[in-house]
């Protein structure tokens, strides 16, 4: 554990990615959990590849074309997704911003 | 979340636009043709669209081609029927999808695994809508292929059945293949999944024939097949197998860089002149 801390410019878009995430925890019944930028998607939150799939769709609609997760996963190793963190998501949204 | 009723089912897609960058299929077609389509059907149980839709639809739209990933009826976000899980029936899914998307020119089949079965299944049923089949760890719906289901469904259930079983794989693996474990055998139990899947219906040697469009089958040198790698080959009228050494049945996310280069390769060699690259 890092204890990664967003910058000015990443703030905003954690605030954005945990939003959208809360969301899709939602539908599982999930218990409120703390959001930060070492929080891991699988590990952490539970989520599975296919709620990648509809994180993907929703940053799209927030933040246009640019911001293509699925063009960002699919340059990784199953590992590498496994162990994705928000942190990590949060770099590339705020790159392509 | 994009979704369409296919075959009375709401099916969940995603389809990736091709681009039009320079040297991509789509500035290599002729102007008005349609660029290349590729389709992808993933495998059984705790599977998903995600397993293309993160690995190889991106690189493949990269390159100009029209990339459509699914979720099976039962999986992922796509409704769940309590019963209809033959493989016909995931036939006349794929039927309905292309139809509602619009797509008429003959596809390139993407299967992994089971998804791979789908793909022969409808190319036997469909041959004027198959470009192509590419088949990722897979073998047609045959009377021997039904019985090894039939026992490997049986035993994934009595194995999770053991008392402790998913603390063990979560001690092992992880605790994410644990949940997926889990989850897939909840998919298999809730519905006719494990009665439906085995009684296909089911390809003899004629209708293995009837398979004429090109194949590709991509298989791990320890994967499902490791005991007769060619057999596939020998069985079908067309087809071209690649064997990736030390790959196993998990060759799709192990290997994925790979087989997408596969992949573009081989939709490139097989272009339809009516999908027109020059």
């Amino acid at each position: 554990m890092t204890d990664e801390t967003a910058t000015v410019v990443e703030v905003p878009v954690l605030d954005v990615v945990s939003g959208i995430v809360r969301e899709i925890l939602g539908e599982y019944d999930v218990d409120d959990v703390e959001i930060t930028m070492d929080t891991t998607f699988h590990e952490d939150l539970q989520l599975e590849s296919i709620d990648l799939v509809v994180l993907a769709g929703r940053l799209q609609e927030h933040y246009g074309d640019p911001v293509n997760l699925a063009e960002f996963l699919a340059d990784k190793e199953l590992d590498e997704v496994i162990a994705l963190t928000v942190g990590e998501l949060v770099r590339f949204v705020a790159s392509r911003g | 979340m994009s979704k369409i009723v296919a075959n009375g089912i709401r099916m969940h897609y995603q389809r990736m636009p091709p681009k039009n960058r320079p040297g991509t299929f789509s500035t290599m077609c002729d102007p008005g043709a349609d660029p290349p389509v590729v389709v992808f059907v993933h495998g059984l149980a705790i599977d998903s669209l995600a397993s293309f839709y993160l690995t190889l639809a991106p690189p493949v739209a990269a390159a100009g081609i029209d990339a459509i990933a699914y979720d099976l009826r039962g999986h992922g976000h796509s409704e769940k029927p309590s019963h209809g899980y033959r493989v016909g029936d995931f036939v006349a899914d794929l039927d309905g999808l292309l139809d509602a998307l619009g797509v008429h020119q003959p596809v390139h089949l993407v299967g992994n695994s089971f998804g791979g079965t789908v793909a022969f299944g409808y190319a036997a049923a469909h041959p004027d809508r198959v470009a192509s089949v590419v088949s990722i760890e897979a073998e047609p719906p045959t009377e021997p292929w039904a019985e090894r289901m039939r026992v490997m469904m049986a035993a994934v259930v009595e194995d999770l059945a053991e008392e402790g079983v998913f603390t063990r794989i979560a001690e092992k693996f992880g605790a994410h293949h644990a949940r997926l474990a889990a989850a897939g055998l909840d998919r298999l139990k809730s519905a006719t999944m494990i009665e439906d899947i085995p009684t296909g219906p089911l390809l003899d040697r004629d209708g293995l024939s009837a398979i004429r469009c090109p194949v590709l089958s991509i298989l791990g040198s320890a994967g499902f097949q490791q005991d007769d790698l060619g057999a596939l080959e020998r069985a079908l009228p067309n087809c071209r197998t690649e064997v990736l050494a030390g790959q196993h049945h998990s060759v799709l996310v192990e290997s994925h860089r790979t087989v997408r280069d596969l992949l573009l390769r081989w939709v490139g060699e097989h272009a339809q002149s009516g999908a027109g690259v020059r």
